[in-house]
């Protein structure tokens, strides 16, 4: 006879003890602000009054426009994955050519208003402020159509005869990140090199590059502003889109049990390509909407698919909603943007020490099942 | 044509696991067939199988007098098959109503969604009390009451039910029984149950599944009921 020692577990433990269970929760909490506390006094202290309102409103303002810009981009990400069964690893890569995309529309777009040999030069004339307006909604909406096009080509050509074999789906989306990249650095060059509008634009002008200035250091760039306000935008489309338009309620039934969706008489394999063409399309978009701000850049296709997997996690992959997504996408927006202006060492690795504690706290992601 | 689907010898494999070994077995018109036989012994296959989930390597399977073996699931399910999957698999993030709209298909004529709503609240009228309710806070037996109704919000000829009083109590079985036993004026049904005595007087006629083959068949149930030994062999109740 061998004896059966039990090891003692603290989850076991505390599932056993709810009160001690509740103490430890509200320890918790306290514990949360006052570390907040904390680390607000000590920023007042290193920056003064003054620089702390100045970065924390900054702080505000391009977390807020970069969560909204990673939740379209990563939305896409997770109606692949939650559909599809697929980790779409060249979505970073959809995203990065999305920004090119963008770039190379708007001064397509603005060559051809500008060429005075062409008819289209009588359209706005000298007013500048509604060419460059058109040029970028054309971008993109070019940006998007493109991707959304290049998205459903690859499903409807590769991935849809290897859907149930997730290996050889990874091997396949990692293939095509690798070959996007690659034709990217060929044509625009390594990730050293970044492309904004205004310094390659013929009249070196964008419709909206200005600033709003409150005065006491917080200056906000209008473009930062205005994308919180199209992101917010896309996005309630989206929450509408899904939950009343029937298409959108099958992408979310087949979410959950994409056989049954199949069983009820809806071609599954159709939606599959519709779904890859609105994941791609959305990180066409905003990958292009993003350029204004930080530029189109090879390296971008990496940096960006690293998020996504981020997000997704704290949000909640499997079984996991839209609104974990989008919490997800605000946690590691508002939290890099925080640490870009108050511990900039920390900027590039605050994501994953958010990540580890959500996922230790909760192992399932914000809205995830365990 | 007194038959409304037709399986031919097929032949089914999942993976590599030969599952249905030589299945033949019709379903008339306007009746009611029942699958019956233990665990594991090819019913919930046999209506993948019907569904196109799992096509037949061999053998066919023959609705409306057209064969649909080889057509994907939603063709199949679009020449008017309505499925009740064991284990419901609503969509639980989904309100009762959405599982509805997303259940109900393209290609039926709009003008009578409110004929199919009005026969789904006269079997559940429970339902209308909940159509708004996230589906996957529904009790076990409301679940059920969606899970038929998702079959029914489209004019089918036939019914695929699978296992439908599973889980449930005695008393919601019997009401869910009864919806079905209306049910049969309206569409050609083929029930899977394991305990065969709940559906008994639903049933015309019926197979008997044991190890991917069928065993036995009949059409009288009242005899079937009096042969201890083949219930006792094949149906294994032990009450």
């Amino acid at each position: 006879m061998t004896m059966q020692t039990k090891r003692f577990s603290p989850r076991d433990y505390l599932e056993e003890n709810p009160q001690v269970r509740k103490i430890l929760r509200i320890a918790m909490v306290i514990a949360l602000i006052i570390i907040g506390g904390l680390l607000v006094v000590m920023a007042i202290d290193v920056y003064t009054w003054d620089g702390f309102v100045a970065r924390t409103s900054k702080s505000v303002v391009n977390g807020l426009a970069l969560s909204m810009l990673l939740f379209l981009m990563v939305s896409g990400f997770f109606l692949i994955f939650g559909l599809c069964d697929v980790i779409n690893f060249a979505h970073g890569a959809f995203f990065m050519l999305g920004g090119f995309m963008g770039f190379v529309i708007y001064l397509g777009t603005e060559a051809l208003f500008l060429d005075s040999t062409l008819p289209f030069h009588l359209i706005f004339g000298a007013n500048q402020f509604a060419m460059s307006l058109t040029a970028f909604i054309v971008s993109a909406l070019g940006a998007t159509a493109i991707l959304a096009l290049i998205g459903g080509g690859i499903e409807f050509f590769t991935v849809r005869r290897l859907y149930g074999n997730p290996i050889a789906q990874i091997l396949l989306t990692v293939g095509f990140m690798f070959i996007i990249t690659q034709i990217a650095e060929i044509i625009w060059g390594p990730p050293q090199f970044s492309y904004f509008i205004t310094p390659n634009s013929q009249i070196a002008y964008f419709f909206m590059s200005g600033i709003l200035d409150f005065g006491e250091g917080m200056i906000f760039e209008i473009y930062r502003i205005f994308l919180i306000f199209l992101g917010l935008a896309v996005a309630a489309i989206m929450f509408v889109g899904f939950r009343k338009t029937r298409i959108g309620l099958q992408i979310q039934a087949g979410i959950e049990d994409s056989e049954m969706v199949e069983a009820l008489g809806t071609d599954i394999r159709k939606l599959f390509t519709i779904v890859f063409m609105l994941g791609a399309g959305l990180a066409g978009l905003s990958g292009a909407v993003l350029v204004p701000w930080i530029g189109a850049n090879s390296g971008h296709g990496l940096t960006y698919l690293i998020y996504a997997f981020v997000i997704v996690v704290i949000g909640g992959a499997h079984y996991g909603r839209f609104e974990g997504t989008f919490f997800g996408a605000l946690i590691v927006g508002l939290s890099m943007q925080f640490t870009a202006y108050f511990i900039p060492f920390l900027e590039n690795i605050i994501v994953f020490i958010i990540m580890a504690i959500i996922l230790i706290i909760r192992p399932g992601g914000l809205t995830g099942h365990e | 044509m007194n038959n409304l689907l037709e399986i031919q010898d097929a032949h089914v494999y999942i993976g590599s696991f030969y599952i249905l070994q030589g299945i033949s077995m019709v379903v008339p018109k306007g009746e009611v067939t029942l699958l019956l036989g233990r665990n594991g012994a090819g019913k919930t296959t046999t209506m993948k199988t019907i569904l196109g989930l799992y096509p037949p390597r061999e053998g066919k399977v023959v609705f409306k007098g057209e064969e649909i073996s080889n057509l994907p699931t939603h063709k199949i399910v679009n020449k008017g098959i309505g499925y009740v999957p064991d284990t419901r698999r609503i969509f639980g993030t989904l309100t009762v109503e959405q599982n509805l709209t997303v259940s109900r298909r393209k290609s039926s004529s709009r003008d009578d969604l409110q004929e199919r709503l009005d026969l789904i609240f006269d079997l559940f009228p429970d339902m209308k009390g909940f159509l708004k309710q996230r589906a996957g806070t529904l009790s076990g037996g409301q679940q059920q009451m969606l899970a038929v109704a998702r079959a029914l919000v489209n004019d089918n000829d036939l019914l695929l039910i699978d296992e439908p009083t599973e889980g449930l109590s005695p008393l919601l079985a019997k009401n869910l029984i009864n919806a079905l036993d209306r049910l049969k004026e309206f569409a050609t049904i083929l029930l899977v149950e394991q305990n065969f005595r709940t559906v008994s007087k639903l049933g015309d006629n019926y197979y008997i599944f044991d190890s991917g083959k069928i065993v036995h068949e009949g059409n009288n149930m009242s005899e079937l009921i009096a042969d201890k030994a083949l219930v006792a062999q094949y149906l294994g109740v032990s009450i």
